[in-house]
């Protein structure tokens, strides 16, 4: 068995304390542990402290108000999925969330820390030993991209199944920190940098997501290779909006990418034209282009059919 | 039968056979072939109470890791250890010099030792081991070594090894080259076969390597003893093997050495040798006098591998209108890997089973298998017999689109029927693949479905043959493969010994059910001590398909002879003559009286004293040709039709395979929920090969060592399953008995590659079949199978 690097364990029982702990240079967040634990055992980071969520009770549930719903960051990715709200309103989140991993993985992870999900590439997720033996990579004790070998940058795939549909469904984050809170867009949490991939500042934490009352139908598939386990070779998202549609796809880069139409039937072409897929998986890179324009057509069908309904 | 005991010393038939009087074939059953009561260490596996070796926690035990090769080839110029020696913690540092005896599964092709030494051979290669006080401390300390290496040109690909600018990998032996081994026979005429031919074809068929992928990573704990001996407990499907290795390997007399398998997860084939964990571990363990245990991680056994070798296959046949082959002419050439492993036996494989399961008189085949800078290739369920049935049965179902003929038909005309005596040699005492193409058929709906169904949704049939272990085992002696000995205290418990491994397939059910039928009494009164070097008869271990058929009759022949000593000893007690007791229901009756199993075991106790037996089994020797086919003839083959069927999604390329019929002749049912099982397993190993796996190299280092990313079926990716149990009743075989482990898997790939070409009307000749290479064969540019190389040795 792989063995976990040293580690100190924080179980702060309040936000407060959570918050102080979190001013620490090296402090690291732990909340489901499905994403950290096998990077840490595949020594990808080596934090000396981490520092549980569990102990803080208000991270924790799902709450209707009246312009929609807030789900706090440490709900777990199954109780999302069994809520009846989510069911109700936000099918398309529900379907996202059991399409994480396999049941045991949605059992601990959270929605929080899939919207802070790690990225990924075939150079990266590997025991350290393998990475020794390619000189390791940009994003992990190394200098080169094996991805893009003359790029600067480090092009690791966003992965986290939830974030398209979270996405067009127009989500909001709370972030909270020792001296401040602020909101923010969904999307203005990552950038294209697969190194520095989220815009949380030293001390910020995400504490919830809000989600406004729905408009329109969103539509969410996930392409992998098996119908279980595996990470994303595309994430899909697809809302339509009178005539025209849009589409948030992932999987390809760093983070989404949002693609518009004003005729729906146009976008499978755009996000085509829009998607360049690298070489961060051992799938074939032309396969996952042409599966762009499939995945889009076929999510487009079932926003119409979800409309129908 | 006779309930007469037998006279001393082992029986000999003329044969050269060893083994019981009778092997029951045709009896009724009252155990063996009922519905499953239980499987007998369902309970502990299920509530994980088994003890696997990675379980095992022994006082004072150090821990061993293992430095890993980051190069594909390379000369070692120097190990500096010093840093990890100065480690808190550390214990010993060993490299290969310390252990420099070469072994190898086959004795004849000995390549390997435990750590490398001078160079390495592929990455992932262990070069050194650290023994710690932690597992964590040991794992750093081997990142503090220095290895300095001189990067050498890799061989990679068949190609290159059989390039002679290329390096040899292994310079030792009298003319070094990278042919681990090369056949050739021929049988019949085979020219004049094709000049018979209204119909000739050819093509190369690329089948791709495979890992076994078991759930229990290889793991091995040494315990060193007082006098200078040792016991290992290891992870294996082949106790006796690791147990001359390892004596061999350190020097020691097999005496002094202890082999214990506890609960095995799994092996598929590839835990059939000694592994650098059972000889670093025992090394290490003498050296400090301590226990050590080295366990491998999950990404060390996709270096360990011994898997399915890559091979590619020119395939040239001919036939009449009529659907008769008249001849075969096959090349193969496998890409080995940097170790022999059994890839002398792979050679032989991948050609001597053309001539089953149709009538092929006249074949001529040339097989290679080459050494190459990757993870040593090794036996994986269907061993080097799986490879050309893709390439075969799929051949014929062109052909029979190219002669106008249903690819059923074309099978039924020519399938053997048995006993038949191919034109190389191999005697199949019983065949029941006519039933099993029957049913297959019949339960698929296949003539009235296949090629009526909608674009995208196809069925394909296809049918293989497997052994039931080899007449001749790798030693060449005149030793039993089998053994069993049996005890029975005055309780009426019964305790089986026997040297086989029973690695999750059932072989402990199986010996229990074969002594219950004998002696009348349940399962659950029959203890299995098997696996363990000290207290077990010699077994050759689970492979080739071998333990129920060899070690089934062992068990048969020594329960037997205890069954007639108890009868002798019982029958004045009922006043009948000992042929006339029936032992059955924990009862031994005649005439309308009876005793308990118990009373009856005291009587004869009494009458004997101690009450025990042996029992035996060695195959007959092979016909005349042994010198030249050693490998390939069995005591018995099974058979296999399996009809899939697949739904291709046509815009993506995904291949969905929906249901798998698979009809499997293994003589008699001995354990139908056992049985079903295996097929069930062989169907998802095949499914896997067909549309998932594949091991993808870049410059020799293996690109997807772990099980998220190597991609073996998930339960959603897994067909509905139809296993049919079709019995042939083998003459040779227990109760009638042959193999069920790993013939199906054979029939799964090319049935798979049958039914997308009813599906989409394109032919894959390369698995996996992604859904790249889908997509590419509906877009007129499909991915091309290479070219099939020159198998004509150059000179160096």
């Amino acid at each position: 068995m792989l063995p976990f690097p040293p580690f100190e364990l924080a179980r702060p029982g309040t936000l407060h304390a959570l918050l102080q702990r979190l001013e620490e240079p090296d402090a690291r967040i732990l909340a489901g542990g499905t994403d950290l634990m096998p990077n840490l055992k595949h020594r990808i980071e080596k934090p000396p402290t981490l520092i549980s969520l569990k102990g803080v009770q208000e991270l924790n549930g799902i709450v209707e108000n009246e312009d929609g719903i807030t789900i706090g960051a440490t709900t777990t990715l199954s109780e999302v999925a069994a809520h009846p709200i989510v069911s109700e309103r936000f099918p398309a989140l529900r379907d996202a969330c059991r399409t994480v991993g396999t049941s045991t993985v949605q059992a601990m992870g959270t929605l929080g820390g899939n919207l802070l999900l790690d990225t990924r590439c075939r150079y990266l997720n590997q025991p350290d030993g393998w990475r020794t033996a390619i000189g390791g990579c940009l994003k992990c004790e190394g200098n080169v991209c094996h991805v893009a070998r003359t790029g600067s940058g480090c092009y690791a795939a966003h992965s986290a199944d939830t974030v398209p549909v979270l996405w067009l469904m127009g989500a909001r984050l709370r972030i909270t920190a020792l001296t401040h809170e602020r909101e923010i867009d969904l999307p203005e949490l990552y950038t294209s940098d697969g190194i520095r991939r989220h815009t949380l500042r030293r001390g910020e934490l995400l504490h919830s997501i809000h989600l406004p009352r729905p408009r329109g139908f969103v539509a969410h598939r996930k392409l992998r290779t098996r119908g279980a386990i595996d990470y994303p070779l595309l994430l899909t998202a697809v809302r339509r909006e009178g005539s025209g549609a849009s589409a948030v796809l992932s999987a390809l880069g760093p983070q989404p990418i949002l693609v518009q139409a004003a005729v729906a039937a146009d976008l499978p072409e755009k996000a085509w034209a829009a998607a360049k897929p690298l070489n961060t998986h051992t799938a074939s890179t032309s396969w996952r282009k042409h599966m762009v324009r499939v995945e889009v057509k076929r999510a487009l069908e079932s926003a119409v059919t979800l409309a129908l309904q | 039968m006779s309930d007469t005991p037998t006279d001393d010393g082992p029986p000999r038939s003329p044969d050269g056979a060893m083994g019981p009087d009778s092997f029951h074939v045709g009896e009724p059953t009252h155990i063996l072939g009922q519905a499953n009561e239980g499987k007998i260490d369902g309970v502990a596996k299920i509530t994980g109470s088994a003890v696997f070796t990675d379980d095992i926690r022994l006082p004072r035990m150090a821990h061993a890791k293992l430095l890993r090769s980051p190069h594909p080839h390379a000369r070692i110029l120097s190990i500096d250890t010093r840093r990890a020696l100065e480690m808190p913690g550390v214990l010993a540092v060993m490299t290969g010099e310390d252990l420099p005896t070469r072994h190898g599964a086959i004795p004849i092709a000995q390549d390997e030792t435990a750590l490398a030494i001078g160079k390495v051979r592929y990455v992932g290669e262990p070069v050194v081991c650290i023994a710690a006080t932690t597992e964590e401390v040991a794992r750093a300390a081997t990142r503090t070594i220095r290895v300095v290496y001189e990067p050498l040109d890799a061989v990679l690909t068949v190609e290159d090894a059989l390039d002679p600018t290329m390096p040899v990998i292994h310079e030792q032996g009298k003319r070094p080259s990278n042919t681990t081994r090369r056949v050739h026979q021929h049988f019949g005429d085979v020219d004049q076969g094709f000049a018979e031919a209204d119909c000739i074809h050819e093509a190369v068929y690329q089948y791709p390597g495979s890992t076994h992928v078991p759930l229990e990573a290889h793991a091995a704990v040494a315990e060193p003893l007082p006098e200078g001996r040792l016991k290992l407990w290891t992870s294996t499907q082949n106790p006796h093997y690791v147990h001359k290795t390892v004596s061999h390997v350190l020097g020691m007399d097999e005496t002094d050495v202890r082999i214990i398998k506890p609960d095995v997860g799994a092996g598929y084939g590839g835990k059939c040798e000694t592994f650098v964990t059972d000889l670093c571990a025992s090394w290490l363990a003498l050296k400090l006098d301590r226990p050590v245990k080295c366990a491998l991680e999950r990404e060390e056994v996709f270096y360990a591998h011994r898997g399915r070798h890559p091979t590619r296959m020119r395939v040239k046949m001919g036939m009449k209108n009529d659907g008769r082959i008249t001849a075969i002419d096959f090349e193969a050439i496998a890409n080995g890997g940097a170790y022999a492993s059994y890839g002398v036996v792979t050679a032989f494989y991948l050609g001597v089973f053309l001539t089953l399961p149709y009538t092929v008189n006249n074949v001529r085949f040339t097989t290679m298998r080459m050494y190459t800078n990757l993870p040593p290739c090794g036996p994986k369920r269907g061993h080097g017999a799986l490879q050309p049935r893709f390439a075969i049965e799929s051949h014929i179902d062109k052909m029979a689109e190219l002669i106008g003929m249903d690819p059923a038909q074309l099978r039924r005309t020519q399938m053997i029927t048995a006993p038949a005596t191919t034109v190389n040699e191999l005697h199949v005492p019983s065949c029941g693949l006519d039933s099993c193409l029957e049913e297959a058929l019949l339960a698929s709906g296949y003539a009235a479905r296949r090629g009526r169904l909608p674009t995208g949704r196809g069925l394909g049939l296809a049918a293989s043959v497997y052994m039931c272990g080899a007449l001749h085992g790798v030693y060449r002696d005149d030793l039993p493969h089998s053994g069993v000995q049996l005890q029975i205290v005055r309780s009426g418990r019964v305790t089986i010994f026997s040297g086989t491994a029973d690695i999750g397939q059932g072989s402990n059910q199986m010996l229990a059910g074969i002594v219950a039928e004998r002696l009348g009494i349940t399962p659950k009164l029959c203890r299995v001590i098997e696996g363990d070097s000290d207290l077990c008869p010699v077994d050759l271990g689970s492979y080739s398909s071998r333990v129920t058929f060899m070690a089934g009759n062992a068990a048969i022949d020594a329960a037997d002879k205890i069954r007639a000593v108890i009868a002798q000893a019982v029958a004045p007690s009922l006043g009948a003559v000992p042929a006339a007791l029936e032992f059955r229901n924990e009862t031994v009756s005649a005439a309308g009286r009876s005793v308990s199993w118990k009373e009856a075991v005291r009587i004869a106790e009494a009458a004997v004293g101690t009450l025990g037996s042996t029992g035996s089994y060695r195959p007959p020797k092979a016909h005349r040709s042994f010198r030249r086919n050693p490998i390939g003839p069995s005591p018995a083959y099974s058979f296999t039709a399996a009809v899939a069927e697949v739904d291709v999604d046509i815009e993506s390329g995904i291949v969905a395979v929906d249901r798998v019929w698979c009809a499997h002749d293994l003589g008699r049912v001995l354990n139908p929920t056992i049985a079903e099982g295996q097929i069930e397993g062989c169907v998802y190993m095949g499914v896997g090969e067909a549309i998932l796996e594949e091991q993808l190299y870049d410059q020799g280092q293996m690109q997807t060592p772990s099980i998220l990313e190597y991609k073996v079926p998930t339960v959603y990716d897994t067909p509905t399953i139809e296993a049919i149990l079709v019995e042939s009743h083998d003459p040779g075989g227990p109760f009638g008995a042959k193999e069920v482990g790993e013939g199906p898997q054979l029939a799964i790939v090319p049935a798979i590659a049958n039914a997308i070409h009813d599906a989409i009307g394109v032919r894959l000749d390369h698995p996996p079949f992604t859904p790249e290479k889908v997509l590419r064969a509906l877009q007129g540019r499909p991915i091309a199978v290479p070219d099939m190389p020159s198998l004509t040795p150059k000179p160096r």
